[in-house]
């Protein structure tokens, strides 16, 4: 259920002290930091503490919320650089998140493991995985742009970037996942677009 | 090739100059390659806007709200202090320890039996008449005064004690 109020209210109510404002702050921005979180880790048990991370950290930087900026824009910043920190930690743990190849054939296993006929003939499906594909930023900036609802100038305000190199980025993002895309469809891909 | 492409996601997105605009319509009517490749793009663009949200568990909300409410019940009680509060303590017992020492040095007792062999015109106090302070160290307020003193040192201690180091990750 949808909360009337909006994301000012609610973080005015916050502010004053109710608490269970906030849950319906998590719950109208939940789907969107998991999945962006999920665009950064690749895997769903360290989106998830990646997006409870995010949301406790918005809670506790709550007062210095300036409203200069749209609550989400902010509230993807966050998820920005602790899913970078994230990533930077595995890197030190595991293997250099610049390798595109692994992300590649982590989705391919995940693609085999699970999924039936059907869905892999259904067009978001081939899309999804394409998307899993790309490296993280690239990722980001079309999960931000498509499912965000964030404008050029956002993505940068949450990215850290001038609005012109956003343009450049999601550019090269659009081209990568029309290419992933045509990979995965091969002759498909045809008749998917 | 790229240059065009990027030129047609930028018409298709409306961030592209108004000469680039113009320039892009009027190539849409001539060529016939270029208005396919831009029906192409516009289909891939209307095929992202598909893609979809993952659902995080059902438990979500309900756990960020308890990690909340366990950090909380964590928080050191400095974090639940206002800050002009240990301002307003700070202030009196500054206060409190200025007025101590004017009230000891204006009953110093002062000689101006300088010593012949310094003359530096510093009137030095030969003898020192310290006032008695036993009365006030003696007395019940003083008690309450150090009292409230060790209260204090021990928050403090708590306070140091409990601090973690800052970290910077959203933090611009």
């Amino acid at each position: 259920m949808q909360s009337k109020f909006t994301d000012i209210q609610l973080i005015t109510q916050v502010l004053a002290g109710n608490q269970a404002a906030y849950a319906l702050l998590i719950k109208r921005h939940q789907r969107f930091v998991f999945t962006l979180a999920l665009r950064f880790t690749k895997n769903r048990e360290d989106a998830e503490e990646v997006a409870q991370d995010c949301f406790v950290k918005a809670y506790r930087s709550l007062a210095n919320y300036q409203q200069q900026s749209k609550f989400s824009t902010w509230l993807y910043s966050i998820v920005y650089t602790t899913a970078m920190t994230h990533l930077r930690k595995k890197r030190v743990d595991t293997t250099s998140i610049d390798d595109e190849a692994l992300f590649i054939q982590i989705a391919d296993t995940h693609g085999s493991m699970d999924a039936n006929l059907a869905e892999r003939r259904s067009r978001s499906y081939y899309l999804n995985m394409a998307i899993e594909q790309l490296l993280p930023d690239d990722a980001a900036i079309i999960t931000m742009f498509y499912n965000g609802e964030q404008s050029l100038d956002e993505i940068g305000e949450a990215m850290g970037l001038e609005p012109n190199n956003v343009k450049t980025k999601l550019f090269r993002a659009r081209q990568r996942l029309k290419e992933k895309l045509e990979r995965l469809l091969k002759h498909e891909v045809k008749e998917l677009i | 090739m790229n240059d065009t492409e990027e030129k047609l996601w930028n018409y298709i997105d409306g961030t592209c100059t108004p000469a680039d605009r113009a320039q892009i319509e009027e190539r849409l009517i001539t060529d016939v390659a270029f208005k396919q490749q831009y029906e192409e793009l516009v289909l891939i663009n209307a095929e992202f806007t598909t893609l979809e949200l993952d659902e995080p568990p059902m438990a979500f909300s309900y756990n960020v709200m308890e990690q909340i409410r366990k950090q909380e019940a964590l928080a050191p009680l400095k974090a639940k202090v206002d800050k002009r509060i240990v301002y307003a303590v700070a202030g009196f017992f500054l206060l409190a320890i200025s007025a101590l020492l004017l009230l000891t040095l204006s009953n110093l007792g002062w000689s101006d039996n300088a010593s012949p062999s310094v003359q530096t015109g510093i009137k030095l106090p030969v003898k020192l008449t310290i006032p008695d302070m036993g009365n006030l160290f003696n007395g019940v307020w003083m008690r309450y005064f150090l009292f409230f003193d060790m209260v204090l040192l021990l928050f403090l201690a708590d306070a140091y004690l409990r601090r973690k180091p800052k970290t910077t990750a959203f933090e611009k």
